[in-house]
């Protein structure tokens, strides 16, 4: 209001004013009405979304809570609901992660790097581009069925470790890939121009710049993929992994030469969210207490992940800023 | 270059300010030109009163060549000209330097017509020096014309009329000095016609030095001090 | 309308490079057409004209930054002295030639990493291993760049935490450590302040005498105060060059004269 009249102050403009003072602020308070109901109308869906999850954990805390002790995580599944634990599944859960990570992340981020930095633009990468998001929303247990027919029986690595390792692998890849591409774009061409001014290789380019500057952005995208592959159930089943495992696979770490093995790679295993399920599918209602104990387990895990890809994009956003 | 490019900035303002202040010059050159001519006019005619008018508009074109001076010092700082604004700039202030000299000598000589008048006329009244007076306004008129319309043609001409104009006074000062000889009483009055007509003499040159400024101002050609015969050449070639 | 695009042989300057009928290509649309111009080694030419006149697109032919998008296509030559090697042909190499010539950007844009480290750059990218060399040639890139007494406490620091014109002269040490025999500015001043630009300005006279410059420019002014020559490029051609002098204040064209006293041509 101020504007107008130090524009109107100036000279004959006055005259050419086409509302009033009372209809300006007549209009402007009609407005402002519209912008309060919107906001109100935004906050009340999502206070209804926000109470919806709020309610569901409350209820897992009150079922689970008192499940939740030392035994629970070091005893393995049982006939009876008090003795049973989820050792094997957190043991195997965190083995099939690994193999996961293994194996997605040098694939995705390596295919990340060429199609955003290397791959000349034309139809084949287009099609290679299409694809790769297209796969990141496939539903899961597409590639259940994929897994079963090629690692499973094509590959014979059978009901393994390795095999549902692989499997989430497939799952996350796109998630990585499309994470990568996103973090090197958000490296600034002015950051890539002088680089490059200084005479440097497109090999020098990526490892002195592309990769440090996106480090941050391309593990969150990684631990966002693995944290969507933890808590997958489908395909893992699909493949058939078992729902009692009342033994541990081999350490890979041993206390004879060579200390390191890999025979757990073909162990059989049972995941959290099969124990859950397996679990949930009983009709004694003390086992629905584990499957809640266990999935506020796998809630607590996943939080964590989450919370460390935050801390990492926050650190890595002050230390590379444009 | 030509007058019209003076309007044609961007900035409407710019256009205002060079404007103006070219035609404060002109007008400052308006009023040196009326005080030449009075001063002539008094100095021939004995016109005392005159003479003392003629004296008392020198602060006006002293308070005058000052404005211009700030107006143009305002524009250096604020608008930094370059190429032909920065030209037109600079011969406007020393144009202002030389109108006010000029201005000076028109003063000189009204002091002298108020001297003359109270002394005995002598009898071919003062014929030479009106003549003298006469071209030498003429040259005035024909220089602020040039420096008006940007002709560089009238320019030369008038530099090299000043030649004739110097010629004009030299015979006037060994008249003089005959006067003088034969007449030792009458050296007073010849002495001060003869300062009257080195006054006009240099008129004269602060007109050629206007002339020298419009050939800068229109092709950046420093014509001052050298061959004449050669900047021209060249610049006919262009 | 032919522009003089060769110094005055009065001077007796040696050139630096010399560029002929230099014509670029993005694609179909032609960004500069038949460029002649000499640059004179251990002097400053600016190149000024209005947004879009290829000005940047002239500057970033000299180390063929055009290579790195696709369907850029350059005609002519650029040689560089004294060995008269084209820049611009394909046969040679792009990496040789930034390795020869530096470039400063419009942003200032150091690398997110120390005040050290963006300053050796250019010496580990060539494969310079020996530490004692590196710390000398850093050392003396920004006592070049004025930057010496600010920056010597603190060069373990990420160089995000030097003001803009801090980062603008570290940039320029990043350009200059590798010792370059031309170094590209393109419109170096425009996002800093005139007491930072006014250091750069100076920086600037104090290197011509070990470095020949060649910068682009918004600034009129700015090409006034420090180039000894000036060329002039409007729509992608080459309007006129010469001495700085003479263009700001007798210039020969029309067009060179609309632009710099500000008129509409």
């Amino acid at each position: 209001m101020a504007r107008l009249r130090a524009r109107s102050r100036r000279g004959p403009a006055q005259s050419h004013n086409p509302m009033p003072e009372a209809a300006i602020s007549e209009a402007l308070a009609r407005r402002k009405r519209r912008d309060g109901w919107f906001a109100l109308a935004g906050l009340l869906i999502m206070l209804a979304a926000v109470l919806t999850l709020v309610l569901l954990l409350a209820q897992l805390l009150v079922d689970g809570l008192p499940r939740l002790s030392l035994e629970f995580f070091v005893e393995f599944p049982s006939r009876f609901p008090q003795r049973a634990g989820i050792y094997s599944a957190w043991i195997g859960t965190l083995l099939v992660m690994l193999v996961t990570a293994f194996v997605a992340v040098p694939l995705g981020v390596a295919a990340g790097l060429y199609l955003e930095e290397y791959a000349r633009r034309n139809w084949l990468t287009d099609l290679i581009e299409i694809n790769v998001s297209n796969l990141a929303g496939v539903p899961s247990i597409i590639y259940g069925l994929l897994a079963l027919g090629l690692f499973v029986n094509r590959f014979s690595l059978g009901q393994s470790i390795a095999a549902a390792g692989l499997t989430l692998a497939l799952l996350i890849i796109p998630v990585v890939i499309v994470a990568t591409r996103e973090a090197i774009r958000a490296v600034p061409r002015n950051m890539r121009e002088a680089a490059y001014a200084m005479g440097t290789t497109q090999w020098q380019m990526v490892a002195h710049h592309v990769l440090p500057y996106s480090t941050g952005s391309i593990l969150t995208g990684i631990i966002i993929g693995l944290s969507r592959a933890i808590g997958e159930t489908a395909p893992v089943i699909t493949i058939g992994a078992l729902t009692f495992i009342a033994f541990l696979p081999e350490a890979p770490i041993g206390g004879e030469f060579p200390y390191i093995n890999f025979n757990w790679l073909d162990a059989p295993f049972t995941l959290l969210p099969i124990q859950i399920f397996n679990w949930l599918s009983r009709p004694q209602t003390e086992f629905h207490a584990n499957a809640a104990a266990a999935a506020l387990v796998l809630i607590a895990l996943t939080l964590c992940m989450n919370a460390t890809a935050i801390y990492l994009r926050y650190r890595y956003r002050r230390r590379v800023q444009w | 270059m030509d007058t019209r490019s003076l309007s044609q900035h961007i900035s409407h303002e710019y256009n205002q300010e060079l404007e103006a202040v070219r035609s404060q010059l002109l007008s400052m050159g308006g009023l040196v030109e009326q005080q030449i001519n009075q001063a002539l006019q008094a100095l021939v005619e004995g016109d005392s009163q005159l003479a003392e008018t003629v004296v008392q508009t020198d602060d006006r074109v002293n308070q005058m060549e000052i404005t211009i001076d700030e107006e143009c010092s305002r524009i250096l700082a604020r608008r930094q000209p370059a190429a032909s604004d920065l030209r037109l700039v600079i011969a406007i202030i020393k144009a202002s330097t030389d109108l006010e000299r000029m201005g000076d000598e028109a003063q000189k000589i009204g002091h002298l017509a108020v001297s003359l008048a109270g002394q005995d006329r002598p009898s071919g009244g003062y014929r030479e020096i009106d003549q003298l007076g006469q071209a030498v306004q003429a040259m005035v008129r024909s220089a602020l014309d040039a420096f008006a319309r940007l002709e560089v043609d009238t320019a030369l001409r008038i530099i090299r009329e000043d030649k004739l104009i110097n010629r004009e006074y030299e015979a006037i000062a060994r008249q003089c000095i005959d006067y003088m000889m034969e007449d030792p009483h009458r050296v007073r009055r010849v002495l001060d016609s003869m300062w009257a007509a080195r006054s006009l003499e240099r008129i004269g040159d602060h007109a050629k030095n206007l002339c020298e400024y419009v050939i800068y101002l229109v092709h950046g050609k420093d014509v001052r001090h050298g061959n004449l015969d050669a900047a021209e050449r060249e610049l006919l070639q262009q | 309308m032919a522009a003089i695009s060769h110094i005055d042989p009065k001077e007796a300057l040696a050139v630096k490079a010399r560029v002929e009928q230099l014509s670029f290509y993005y694609g179909d649309a032609q960004a500069l057409n038949r460029v002649s111009l000499d640059l004179a080694e251990r002097r400053i030419t600016a190149l000024i004209g209005a947004s879009g006149c290829g000005k940047s697109t002239f500057l970033r032919c000299f180390n063929r930054l055009h290579d790195l998008y696709p369907e850029s296509r350059y005609e002519g030559q650029i040689l560089l002295k004294p060995d008269d090697i084209n820049i611009i042909s394909k046969a040679v190499d792009p990496l040789e030639v930034r390795l020869r010539i530096g470039m400063v950007f419009q942003k200032p844009n150091p690398f997110p990493k120390t005040i050290f480290e963006n300053v050796a750059y250019g010496l580990k990218v060539r494969g310079v291993r020996d530490r004692h060399f590196i710390e000398e040639r850093v050392e003396g890139a920004l006592r070049q760049a004025s930057l010496w007494a600010e920056t010597r406490d603190r060069l373990q620091d990420s160089a995000m935490t030097l003001s803009g014109g801090q980062q603008q002269r570290l940039c320029i040490a990043r350009a200059l450590a590798p010792q370059p025999e031309l170094l590209l500015l393109d419109e170096p001043t425009s996002a800093l302040d005139p007491i930072a630009t006014a250091n750069i300005e100076e920086l600037l006279s104090e290197l011509k005498e070990q470095v020949t410059i060649l910068i682009v420019t918004h600034n009129m002014q700015q090409a006034a105060r420090v180039s000894d020559f000036t060329a002039f490029m409007h729509l992608g051609e080459l309007v006129e060059f010469g001495d700085t002098d003479t263009v700001f204040t007798t210039p020969r064209q029309k067009k060179t004269e609309d632009y710099i006293t500000g008129r509409y041509g």
